[in-house]
């Protein structure tokens, strides 16, 4: 996302846009995984944008944030490695086979996935709603 | 990846699962025809799905190897003919019948057909949804140019 446009508005901004793209991602895979439903032999898809996310924040584990140092005489806590760049990649689950027709695609389960991610991203353009507002009002001088 | 990518799969199911349904459809109006331009019987059709392969240009592909088929939603490969046998109902005194006094039916089972219907429609509004979610993402999105 970084490179689309020279100006940065920060790390909270290109975060939430990183999530936001992510999300997108992964709805176009339950899309895949639901418009063929009935498809014989098909493999479902997912996206682990989560855990690009994660690295992107220079977090390897994926579920706690490090201690960045910068001496070695610091103390690091917690997992850190350096920051990757976003990039999520589609995966295919070959894992099992839960139906006669070699499909591993359980419509609940992606009705559910969906609900999920489309409110995830709705919550991740909420709050990027709201630090442009803030960025304007910090331009602006707060006079509306 | 475009805009619209997410919408176009659900599309494509939503266009496959109606013409399953047009199919099914045709096989219960035509659960007692006994001619057919070919001769004998109306024989059961089945639509054969099949992944689209396309989509995102460095995932699209190759179509045997599963990992880089990529996003293209579904498609439709062929309307095929069931090729199990014909029902057979004794009745001597139908114009059909045979030397032996069977009737050909064609081998369509109505209960059956009423079960892949109601598949295909369950199948049809989780596209629909899959699609509405899409749209309310898309909605979210553009939001953030207001306010």
């Amino acid at each position: 996302m970084n490179d689309v446009n020279s100006v940065s508005f920060g790390p909270t901004v290109d975060t939430l846009s990183n999530a936001i793209a992510g999300a997108d991602m992964q709805q176009t895979a339950i899309a895949e995984n639901i418009a063929n439903v009935n498809t014989p032999g098909y493999r479902r898809q997912s996206v682990s944008f989560k855990d690009a996310l994660a690295a992107a924040e220079g977090d390897s584990s994926g579920d706690d944030l490090g201690m960045l140092t910068n001496s070695d005489r610091q103390f690091a806590l917690g997992s850190q490695a350096a920051p990757q760049p976003f990039d999520p990649q589609v995966q295919v689950d070959t894992t099992d086979k839960m139906r006669v027709d070699g499909s591993n695609v359980d419509v609940d389960q992606e009705t559910a996935q969906l609900a999920q991610n489309s409110g995830y991203s709705q919550t991740m353009a909420q709050l990027l709603q709201v630090q442009f507002m803030r960025l304007r009002e910090a331009i602006t001088e707060q006079t509306h | 990846m475009g805009f619209y990518s997410s919408v176009e799969i659900s599309a494509s199911g939503l266009s496959a699962e109606r013409l399953a349904m047009d199919v099914i459809a045709n096989n219960i109006a035509n659960a007692n025809t006994t001619h057919t331009p070919g001769g004998g019987p109306f024989k059961r059709q089945l639509v054969v799905f099949a992944q689209k392969p396309g989509g995102a240009p460095e995932t699209a592909g190759d179509p045997n190897d599963i990992e880089k088929l990529g996003q293209g939603g579904v498609e439709v490969l062929g309307v095929e003919q069931d090729q199990s046998p014909d029902r057979l109902v004794f009745d001597p005194s139908n114009p059909d019948a045979d030397a032996r006094g069977y009737v050909h039916y064609p081998n369509v089972s109505v209960v059956k057909e009423m079960v892949d219907m109601m598949a295909a429609s369950r199948a049809y509004e989780a596209n629909v949804s899959a699609m509405q979610e899409a749209r309310n993402m898309t909605n979210a999105a553009l939001n953030i140019l207001r306010s």
